[in-house]
């Protein structure tokens, strides 16, 4: 008792010591892992759990599951320090071994927690040996043979281990590696690497139900510099491409031409008869329009354009005259209303030529061709004009109804030599009247004017809408001597004065003259009083075909363009006519028992009788 | 056609239809089998670990010694000296038998499964099924090897399961359902290694893949 005490107490003072000392029992140790590389035998490693200070053994010990029986480790050395190997006879599959670890020193012994190990789960090979990458040039372009060698312990050769492999490849650069699976065969092939690029490979195995082995050691590999058969293809189309690219353009270069043709075709541009288009980039389209004037189209159904009208044309003042040219011109201008769509009225309202012709007759040239009478009567068919000119004299129009003026310049009495108007010029004529009248007027008696009313011309210019400025080339003579001494200053004094018809030339040109032109020459007709040529009829073209013959008297009507009861008539019939004239209903052409055509139904006659 | 004719030509399908039969060759036949019984082994462990992940401690302690397997009578080479000399037919006659041995308990465990006391329950019952019928399918793919071997005997042991439940608690049913599926996954292993060494042996036109 007192023995037990005192050991007890020694032992708790050895302790005391012992540990003032640092020295102590071992630590506990532990089993760290258990491996087996070909399933025949297997090694297991511990670590110390601590010396304590003292030179300390560990021993392992070991027993199976099915016995009691402990056995110690066989082998210490085999597979390094702190190991235990179990060789091929130590080794039995299928069976539990549970292991300890026993840590002793001179102090004591720790022992170790025990772990249960069947072989067969802990089975991990080693690393396959000989590791070869080669590369191998293929049609399709290179690629890189991985072959490698089993590990050497594993005997798969019988089946007892299956090992299955696996490799990965990178550039150096790389992060991450690129994984394959081989299976169990031993070599792989590695597609798609680039070019001139070098390549880390390695290569591991793992039984079919254990753990994976270690990678082996790097093995380096060099793809060669090479054109992939992709790209080498790609460039060809490329360049195939580019080349017909390149003829493509080339040709259309050469033939631009024909391909603008082609591609753009022309458009026609207006191919107008006597369309200026020039004229319509300068912006006026009246002379434009007036190119589109075609003499004699359409045909006037009013076959009041045929009459043909005496006009009175009385020596105004000539400033009153010019004023009125101007005015003439202005308002021609004024009433280009959109309404006169009627292009063959645009010849004749061309104020330009109007100005144009007043200024040539002021000068004086020789240049009054102002045959407007070239325009043919049926210019002059014009308008009804609701308004009155009464207050002018001759005015052609009457208050109410409708009237025809028929501004017709008629000749001076003295065959002229008269001047065609150019027939393409087709210029009015009667806006010329102003200047002829300028011109005429100091030969007030030799010469008959016609006074056109500018007012009557601008009702005319409104209502007209007959293109009638056809070429018929009627003439007018005028006095050249009368025209040429063109005297401002003189008034023209308002005198009438006939004019008939003298004849019709195959060119549908009316010669006139006064009817108190003592040259006048007979035209074979009885009534030689009475110098109307008489109209024989009216043709399509509103040309007056007039008789050679009148057999009867000259018990006329005939077309007068303006109240000629404010004159003072030569001719007793023209009061007759003008009175007969006067209440005459509102009708068409009416032929007259002498062939004359009487559009008086269509004048609008002035009170004034 | 003459009575000759149609004589040959009888013999001609009727050679025809049992080559087609019996065309598998072995290799082949064995090559399945391994196959097969690979995946009931990798198919236990992952069942072992999926009961693993949520085992109380106390179960370890309760757990059965494996040597309490109901197959742990049947003799089997230990180690490869061993299992090599084994003949081929009595290699197989040791897979047989062993597989054989667990389609009941197996039976159990896939009834048993879906009641389990465990989070993985569901998974679990799922794979035990999947287990079942792999059985049954290498059963019968043994059945062919074992026609096709030609051997003079068929000595199969009989393992016999007596078991019929797990147990009352869910503790201990856990613990048993465990117990018995290590006892499977072990003797899944055997039977792979078997065949393994089998389909090797035979195989020796293909040298590379043994």
């Amino acid at each position: 008792m007192r023995n037990s005490g005192a050991m007890l107490i020694l032992t708790f003072i050895a302790i005391l010591i012992l540990q003032a000392a640092g020295v102590s029992p071992p630590g506990k140790p532990r089993l760290t892992s258990c491996r087996s590389p070909e399933k025949e035998t297997f090694t297991c490693w511990w670590e110390p759990g601590g010396d304590g200070g003292l030179p300390t053994t560990y021993a392992l010990y070991y027993h199976l599951e099915n016995s009691e029986t402990v056995y110690e480790c066989p082998d210490y050395r085999t597979a390094g320090e702190n190991s235990c190997f179990f060789n091929k006879n130590d080794t039995s599959l299928w069976v539990n071994y549970n292991i300890t670890v026993v840590a002793s020193n001179a102090l004591g012994k720790n022992i170790s927690d025990p772990v249960e190990v069947d072989v067969v789960y802990i089975v991990q090979p080693n690393t396959p040996e000989h590791v070869t990458a080669v590369v191998v040039h293929d049609e399709q372009g290179p690629f890189v043979r991985v072959s490698w060698e089993k590990p050497r312990t594993a005997d798969t050769r019988s089946g007892w281990i299956t090992l299955l492999y696996q490799l990965r490849v990178k550039q150096e650069k790389d992060k991450e590696w690129e994984e394959y699976n081989a299976g169990m065969q031993k070599y792989y092939n590695v597609f798609s690497l680039h070019p001139d690029k070098e390549y880390m490979v390695q290569v591991r195995c793992k039984p079919d139900h254990g753990f994976w082995s270690e990678w082996t050691q790097t093995t380096y590999v060099k793809m060669p510099d090479y054109i992939t058969r992709e790209r080498s293809l790609w460039i060809m189309i490329t360049i195939f491409f580019v080349f017909i690219v390149v003829i493509l353009t080339w040709t259309l270069n050469v033939k631009r031409n024909s391909v603008k043709l082609c591609l753009l075709p022309a458009v026609p541009g207006p191919k107008i008869k006597g369309f200026d288009k020039q004229l319509l980039k300068s912006g006026k389209s009246e002379e434009v329009f007036n190119t589109l004037v075609i003499q004699g189209f359409p045909p006037t159904t009013d076959y009041d354009n045929l009459l043909v009208e005496y006009l009175e044309v009385f020596d105004n003042e000539e400033q009153e005259l010019v004023l009125d040219g101007k005015d003439l011109s202005e308002d021609c201008m004024k009433s280009k209303s959109p309404s006169d769509i009627d292009s063959g009225r645009g010849s004749c309202d061309s104020h330009t030529l109007l100005l144009e012709k007043c200024m040539d007759g002021r000068e004086g040239s020789g240049s009054n061709q102002h045959q407007y009478s070239q325009h043919g009567e049926t210019r002059w068919a014009s308008t009804e004009s609701s308004e009155s000119q009464g207050p002018e004299p001759g005015s052609p129009d009457s208050a109410n109804g409708r009237g025809k003026t028929w501004p017709v310049v008629f000749s001076s009495p003295q065959p002229q030599p008269h001047h065609h108007y150019p027939v393409g010029a087709a210029k009015p004529a009667y806006h010329s009247v102003p200047e002829i009248l300028n011109h005429l007027s100091p030969h007030a008696m030799s010469s008959n004017y016609h006074q056109l009313n500018h007012q009557d011309i601008l009702q005319q210019e409104r209502r007209f809408s007959k293109p009638a400025c056809r070429h018929s080339q009627s003439y007018n003579q005028f006095n050249l001597d009368g025209i040429d001494t063109s005297a401002p200053g003189v008034a023209p004094s308002p005198s009438l004065e006939y004019v008939e018809v003298q004849r019709v030339n195959p060119e549908n040109m009316l010669l006139l003259r006064p009817l108190s032109d003592p040259n006048r020459e007979p035209e074979g007709s009885d009534c030689t009083r009475e110098d109307y040529s008489k109209v024989k009829e009216v043709t399509s073209n509103n040309i007056l075909l007039l008789q050679r013959d009148m057999s009867h008297q000259c018990v006329d009507d005939y077309s007068q363009a303006d109240q000629c009861t404010t004159q003072q008539p030569p001719h007793p019939c023209k009061p007759a006519v003008h009175q007969s004239n006067s209440g005459m209903p509102q009708e068409a052409i009416r032929v007259m028992g002498n062939g004359y055509v009487d559009s008086t139904v269509l004048i609008n006659l002035a009170p004034s009788t | 056609m003459t009575q000759g004719s149609r004589l040959c030509f009888a013999v001609a399908v009727l050679m025809c239809a049992f080559v087609s039969i019996n065309g598998v060759g072995l290799n082949d036949l064995l090559e399945r089998a391994s196959q097969l019984s690979d995946k009931l082994h990798s198919l236990s462990t992952s069942l072992t670990n999926d009961l693993d992940s949520h085992f109380p401690p106390v179960g370890r302690v309760m757990m059965p010694r494996p040597s309490m397997c109901h197959t742990s009578s049947l003799q089997v080479p230990n180690d490869k000296d061993q299992a090599l000399k084994v003949p081929e037919d009595e290699l197989l006659s040791l897979a047989r038998s062993l597989l054989l041995a667990w389609s009941d308990p197996l039976a159990l465990l896939s009834s048993e499964a879906s009641s389990l006391a465990h989070p993985e329950r569901n998974t679990i019952d799922s794979k035990t099924k999947e287990l079942q019928e792999n059985i049954n399918s290498l059963g019968a793919g043994l059945e062919h090897v074992f026609n096709k071997m030609d051997s003079t005997s068929d000595n199969l042991s009989s393992l016999p399961f007596y078991t019929n439940s797990l147990g009352q608690d869910k503790t201990s049913r856990l613990v048993n359902f465990h117990f018995l599926l290590s006892c499977f996954r072990r003797d899944s292993h055997k039977i792979d290694s078997f065949l393994k060494v089998l389909r090797c042996r035979a195989a020796k036109k293909r040298p590379e893949m043994c």
